[in-house]
């Protein structure tokens, strides 16, 4: 055994390799929360040009740039690499940053499997990536991975299936680390009702993806031996049945959709209260509201199957619930509203960015309200509303989110103040933009655009161009992020320890930059 | 006869869903209701929310012309 005296290069820690095998090795949940964002941000690009690419196929009517194979190419991996490998690390890189920080826990639960959760993440994203240059292409069957096309696929079908099993185990591993962290290392005194709310809604968020992972892993499964091992669980043609795997694949899906926005309730509960200077208005109530959107979301799958020709006894019975789970998220946006209601207010950027979600994301709710309808959601099912619809939850919801917690942490990451003229600028443009490509494609699916297709009627043109230069405002606009974010790490005014005026909580009682090891002695909150 | 705290876990967990507490009573639940308490009724609670949505989806079957 070495001798602790030489191995302990600073406060105790035993010395760090450096270089590339600091980043492979490392369980310092910081560092990997750095990985997580890093991530998270190259598959946000990645997936961000395939969005490009799409628009300006449809900025005319007509085959202008690829065949349609190739289209339907990039609305799948768009989707899945959108989900999986931009919003969700993206989650769990905050969720590695802050949970212990806020708790005052010196790391995560179980950091080796933490080190392990993130780097079964690139090797997904390699696989999804990668599968473009496999003969046939990559998968194109839509992000949902219905049946009878993903059993029809070539050999990119197997590889995206693999990957989803990863990311998979990834999410229930980063999962695991993050209930027993909140359930165990909370600081003394800190009870679970006095957690930041960012915790509670991680907290929730991983029993979601612990109930739902191993569904769509189930989903996949069956997909895999459908295509390779004769079994006929989906297929017509064998007595199997392509219905079921929709249901299956909407038990996960739906509260996947909760997976995705309840870590950014979190982040904007811990905003908007700094930035208004007051408590959080009903800090109880979102809690419930937290866990009731998360029970409801079990009971509300078969919403995203009206037109598959449900039972109108099933179609009352979603539609209600559905309409329902709109209430506890009213509630949310209610407890937001009077929160700043009657604070002093200011507006940099992290608060733009949160202004923007509660304003934008309700406006994708309202849709979301009206998709729930069955008699309405027959008629728009697989048109452009249902991209508006959700591009303006986890855009101007999810992706807002994040910018706003990257601004709004930023400098305890780096010890530095990002330029707040950029932020803003990036604000703008990104608000404006958001707005352009997407607002459009409500009258678009209202008047009956088919979604996932290459080519259009020329009636749709007009607003497919809007649509197309609105895209390309927002998609440029994110190089400003890119550029505020390695201002920000290289240098610019050293930020104080309590960045925030107004900002509350254990992790503005460390210095900034938060130093590599935090709490070690676990802070006392009375 | 149900007791006194399996009817406060229930009129909590009613709150719940609703997703609003008064501050005074969320805090006389945090004081006398335990985490068991609030899980059974939860689930009590979710499978009375969706029996009632059934009741309400049969009725309208029944009923609509």
């Amino acid at each position: 055994m070495s001798d602790a005296a030489t191995d302990h290069a600073d406060h105790g820690h035993p010395v760090h390799p450096t270089g590339i095998m600091r980043w492979l090795t490392t369980t310092n949940h910081k560092d990997i929360g750095t990985m997580y964002l890093w991530f998270a941000l190259i598959m946000l690009f990645s997936a961000g040009t395939m969005a490009l690419l799409i628009r300006a196929e449809l900025f005319h009517p007509g085959l202008q740039l690829m065949r349609p194979d190739f289209f339907n190419q990039l609305t799948t991996m768009h989707g899945l690499i959108m989900i999986f490998g931009a919003i969700m690390p993206a989650f769990t890189g905050f969720a590695n940053w802050q949970i212990p920080l806020m708790l005052g826990a010196p790391d995560m639960a179980f950091p080796r499997m933490n080190n392990w959760s993130f780097w079964l993440l690139p090797v997904a994203g390699v696989m999804l990536l990668g599968s473009f240059w496999l003969p046939g292409g990559a998968v194109a069957g839509g992000w949902t991975m219905y049946p009878p096309l993903f059993i029809q696929g070539g050999v990119s079908y197997d590889l995206t299936i693999l990957a989803i099993h990863i990311m998979g185990l990834s999410s229930i591993m980063g999962s695991i680390n993050i209930i027993t962290t909140i359930l165990n290392m909370r600081a003394p005194g800190l009870t679970l009702m006095k957690m930041p709310l960012f915790c509670w809604t991680w907290l929730i968020t991983a029993y979601l993806l612990i109930a739902t992972m191993p569904v769509l892993a189930g989903a996949v499964t069956m997909l895999l031996t459908d295509r390779n091992f004769g079994t006929h669980f989906f297929n017509a043609a064998g007595g199997g049945d392509p219905v079921m795997f929709q249901h299956i694949f909407w038990f996960f899906g739906h509260p996947e959709v909760y997976i995705l926005i309840l870590p950014a309730f979190g982040i904007v509960s811990q905003i908007i209260p700094t930035f208004a200077r007051k408590p959080l208005f009903g800090y109880a109530s979102m809690v419930y509201a937290t866990a009731s959107i998360a029970i409801l979301s079990f009971i509300v799958w078969a919403h995203h199957m009206f037109a598959v020709g449900l039972p109108v006894a099933a179609q009352l019975f979603f539609m209600f619930s559905t309409m329902l789970i709109a209430v506890p998220t009213g509630v949310k946006v209610f407890n937001w509203v009077a929160t700043m209601w009657k604070g002093s207010l200011t507006f940099e950027t992290p608060m733009l960015f949160a202004i923007a979600f509660v304003c934008l994301f309700t406006i994708g709710g309202f849709s979301g309200l009206v998709l729930a309808m069955a008699p309405v959601d027959i008629q728009l099912q697989d048109t452009y509303y249902v991209v508006a619809h959700f591009h303006y939850v986890l855009v101007s919801g999810a992706l807002f989110a994040i910018f706003a917690g990257i601004y709004f942490w930023l400098p305890k990451w780096t010890g530095h103040m990002y330029n707040e003229t950029l932020g803003k600028i990036h604000f703008w443009f990104s608000v404006v933009g958001m707005n352009i490509v997407f607002f459009p494609m409500h009258f678009l699916g209202l008047a009956g655009m088919p979604r996932r297709i290459p080519d259009y009627a020329l009636q749709f043109t007009q607003f497919n161009q809007i649509a197309s230069v609105g895209a390309y405002i927002f998609g440029f606009s994110q190089l400003i992020f890119v550029a505020v974010v390695l201002k920000a790490i290289r240098g610019g005014a050293k930020a104080p320890d309590r960045v925030w005026e107004g900002a509350e909580g254990l992790e503005w009682t460390v210095p900034s930059p938060a130093p590599y090891h935090t709490f070690e002695t676990a802070p006392v909150v009375k | 006869m149900a007791d006194r705290g399996s009817l406060r876990a229930a009129l909590a967990v009613f709150w719940g869903f609703f997703g609003v507490r008064k501050r005074r009573e969320y805090e006389a639940d945090a004081k006398d209701l335990t985490p068991a308490q609030i899980i059974v009724a939860g689930l009590l609670g979710a499978l009375a929310f969706i029996l009632t949505l059934l009741l309400v989806v049969y009725l309208v079957l029944k009923f609509a012309k």
